[in-house]
């Protein structure tokens, strides 16, 4: 076993919200070709047939309000541009003319094509560019937020394509590993942002949940879990320590929030020596948010449900046979070797996430979904033979 | 398990809109990178909950009526909710009856918080 996971002991992944890869990552192409990124050829026709090309024109907030659908019918226009022939190519051309519908004016539909650059994100694209970026991780499902953490959690979404996912059976990877003999928690930000989409877990199983000030007392005293899954800040409110903003990046959220939220529990994890040496951080988005990525999305295993035309909102039956939209994705240890570029012959999604965990610390697990049991799993990735002693320290 | 770790580990807090850029300063192995900070308009209490928001207390609102005897519940129902503020405060109301804890003072949070 490589030396760096037997020094494995805690995962953590940390799941923003509703950004495509190129819109957050695509400027790093320039930077490292081995990156899937953008480079400015990239287009998608507007509604008056002109070429709308990528431009790195993308703001913090204000630019994406109204919030870009991602319903599932939504989804399906932006990657197959309205073709609802069989066979049909996913050509990627549709999220213009998609977005156009929200406002039907041709000028901010134009935006949806806009990426960040380098400078604008210097913590996500710092991670990416030290640690392990990923070419191929995708939605699990071309839909919202709810049905795609449903994968994250559950390893499929319980035939859901939208967001009234209420899990009616099903073993969470959180009680899988209590059932086994370790130890997992859910840190959401604090009371007034709560737990997002395992509020069925928040009801029943409440001792599997703690808020981020826990996480990061558990970071220092080093009592963290075999398995942490943290949830951002999804609301502005007011708390006891005054104004609170949204940290989830959600359009409109405001995207700087977000990079200090990743940077913090990034430095959470890298001040500890200890628990540095021994955890493996994964930050990746739930969805892209409607937001334009070039990527077609593959097709994947099948999880055995279908969801039939009343809950895709289409004319078809979907059968959870292919992925959505493709999200960011980056793995953080000191075993990985700086610069890794995780190529596009590896498909990972959100099932990747459960399939990790469990064959970490628990092993085979038959009962989890075909879908889930076929997805890739990421911890080969800590692959050096040493340590590295270089690190990334982010000044908040 | 404990790995405790030295002091001094987290970051400290700061004042929206008060930093500056600063190219990245490489000290021995060690890179240091300056995080801007969102401006003090970012933050909007009043802004129209969003789906996401609305799903959310939707859940909550069903946990709400499922685990809380009559006497315990908000008594709003998810159409009564229009804004982050207020979805956050009937999140809150709700979460501290599923999932009770001891309010600590903690050190200053770190972003996503007062001050990001």
């Amino acid at each position: 076993m490589p030396p760096g996971l037997d020094a494995l002991k805690h995962i953590v992944v940390l799941m923003m919200e509703n950004r495509s890869f190129d819109h957050m990552l695509g400027s790093l192409k320039a930077v490292n070709p081995q990156i899937d990124g953008v480079d400015g050829t990239q287009w998608n026709p507007d509604t008056q047939g002109n070429q709308v090309f990528v431009q790195p024109l993308a703001q913090f907030q204000g630019q994406l309000d109204p919030d870009p659908d991602h319903a599932f019918p939504a989804v399906d226009q932006q990657i197959f541009n309205g073709d609802q022939s069989s066979p049909r190519v996913a050509s990627m051309q549709g999220f213009v003319a998609n977005y156009f519908q929200q406002q039907q004016d041709v000028a901010h539909s134009q935006k949806i094509m806009y990426y960040f650059t380098q400078n604008q994100l210097p913590v996500l694209t710092s991670l990416a560019t030290n640690f392990a970026v990923f070419n191929r991780w995708f939605a699990s499902i071309p839909g919202p937020t709810l049905c795609n953490r449903a994968f994250a959690h559950y390893g499929t979404s319980f035939g859901q394509v939208g967001m009234s996912v209420f899990y009616p059976h099903g073993k969470s990877i959180y009680e899988r590993l209590q059932d086994a003999g370790h130890t997992a928690k859910l840190y959401y930000f604090d009371q007034q942002s709560s737990s997002l989409e395992v509020v069925n877990l928040l009801q029943h199983q409440p001792q599997l949940f703690a808020t981020y000030d826990q996480f990061l007392a558990d970071c220092k005293s080093g009592k963290l879990s075999d398995y942490s899954f943290i949830e951002p800040n999804y609301s502005d409110h007011d708390s006891d320590d005054g104004e609170s903003l949204a940290s989830d990046q959600h359009p409109d959220h405001n995207v700087q929030a977000g990079e200090l939220y990743i940077a913090s529990v990034y430095n959470a994890i890298q001040a500890n020596p200890t628990l540095w040496a021994s955890t493996a951080l994964l930050v990746v988005y739930d969805e892209h948010g409607g937001i334009f990525d070039h990527v077609p999305p593959p097709a994947c295993t099948p999880d055995g449900y279908s969801a039939g035309p009343a809950a895709t909102g289409l004319n078809y039956t979907f059968n959870f046979d292919r992925l959505g939209v493709r999200v960011p994705a980056i793995l953080i240890s000191p075993w990985i070797p700086k610069g890794t570029v995780v190529g596009t012959d590896r498909v990972f999604e959100h099932a990747s996430i459960p399939n990790t965990v469990t064959n970490q610390f628990i092993g085979p697990y038959p009962v989890a979904t075909p879908r889930e049991q076929a997805a890739q799993t990421f911890l080969d990735l800590l692959s050096l033979p040493a340590m590295r002693t270089d690190s990334v320290v982010f000044n908040t | 398990m404990t790995d405790a770790a030295p002091e001094p580990g987290q970051p400290k807090q700061h004042k929206r809109g008060t930093a500056s850029k600063a190219a990245p300063v490489e000290r021995g192995d060690v890179t240091f990178i300056q995080v801007p900070i969102p401006p003090r308009s970012a933050f909007n209490r009043d802004r129209p909950a969003g789906l996401l928001l609305q799903a959310q207390v939707k859940h909550i609102h069903h946990a709400e009526s499922a685990r809380l005897p009559k006497e315990k519940r908000d008594g709003r129902s998810p159409e009564d909710i229009h804004t982050e503020a207020e979805a956050a405060a009937y999140i809150a109301k709700v979460t501290k009856l599923l999932h009770p804890q001891r309010r600590k003072r903690s050190k200053p949070k770190p972003a996503g918080n007062t001050g990001t």
